[in-house]
């Protein structure tokens, strides 16, 4: 039941990718090269509608559908590794003209060129965890500020 | 499926799919997430994926009905106009280990810090938002203003 949710979810998020043309290279360059609105008023208005939608389960105090356990979240404060990644991401973002979802999506579709992608994003997801393995006994997190990390990083996703 | 979805209807569709997830399973959207959840059980030789896997194979499913009754792409946009094919892949190829190895370091893509962690104001999110779509355009720029 809860995975079936998730490929729901999953399914009607991928389809919309698709027709939002997330998964054409051609609308995400024209976005970040400030040649057509389409890519920015899409984010924005998904982001809007996201914030909205949390708070109003926030509000409401909902409990999970299937889960049962309160709705509820962590948040987490800035360290260096969140730019240094955001560094990394933006540029591969930028030359390939997709991030991970729309990967997806462009393999369901039958996009060739996606297979090259997603060798890449695979090699360098099974790199960053096998390095992690191997450092996080004594894994001490730079915070930028001075306060220390309260979130747990199996938080983020 | 022949014509892009408007702004207005696709935004706020992708804005909802957060939502749902949390409401039905309170749990973060991430396609970075997703992705990773099947890297790890693959290299443990597990079969059986989570909820974050079934995440994924919906992702994919999505594309393939798109697939079937929307448009196909034509060439790989500024790429293939630019390059040949094998230039393309390996670029392809390069771009998609930075996008893996940077969003798992970043904690999250477009999706999991984007979308569902500015959505709580999660600062972490927001410092990773700004860099990587400053980034983003700071390279689309620069490859336009060099190729």
């Amino acid at each position: 039941m809860r995975r079936g949710a998730a490929f729901a979810v999953g399914a009607i998020f991928g389809l919309t990718l698709s027709w939002s043309g997330m998964t054409n290279p051609d609308v995400l360059r024209d976005g970040l090269l400030f040649r057509d609105p389409y890519l920015m008023l899409f984010f924005a208005s998904a982001l809007a509608t996201a914030f909205v939608g949390l708070r109003v389960l926030k509000i409401l105090q909902a409990r999970a559908v299937l889960t049962g356990e309160p709705v509820s979240w962590t948040t987490v404060r800035p360290e260096r590794r969140h730019i240094a990644g955001s560094v990394l991401f933006g540029t591969g973002w930028a030359v390939a003209d997709v991030c991970p979802g729309p990967i997806a999506a462009q393999l369901g579709q039958g996009v060739p060129w996606a297979l090259a992608t997603t060798a890449g994003m695979v090699f360098g997801i099974w790199v960053y965890l096998r390095r992690s393995a191997a450092v996080a006994p004594e894994r001490r997190p730079r915070a930028l500020g001075h306060r220390p990390e309260r979130a747990p990083v199996a938080a983020e996703g | 499926m022949h014509q892009q979805l408007a702004w207005y209807i696709g935004g706020p569709v992708i804005g909802l799919c957060v939502v749902a997830l949390r409401w039905l399973l309170n749990e973060r959207l991430g396609a970075t997430g997703a992705w990773s959840d099947v890297v790890e059980r693959a290299s443990e030789r597990s079969v059986a994926l989570g909820t974050r896997g079934w995440l994924l194979i919906g992702l994919i499913f999505g594309g393939i009905v798109f697939g079937l009754f929307g448009t196909s792409l034509e060439g790989y946009g500024w790429l293939t106009e630019n390059f040949s094919g094998w230039v393309v892949v390996a670029v392809l190829a390069v771009a998609g280990a930075l996008i893996g190895f940077g969003a798992k370091t970043a904690g999250g893509c477009t999706s999991g810090n984007g979308l569902s962690g500015n959505a709580v104001l999660s600062p972490a999110s927001l410092v990773a938002t700004g860099t990587f779509f400053g980034t983003a355009i700071l390279v689309s720029f620069l490859t336009e203003a060099l190729v």
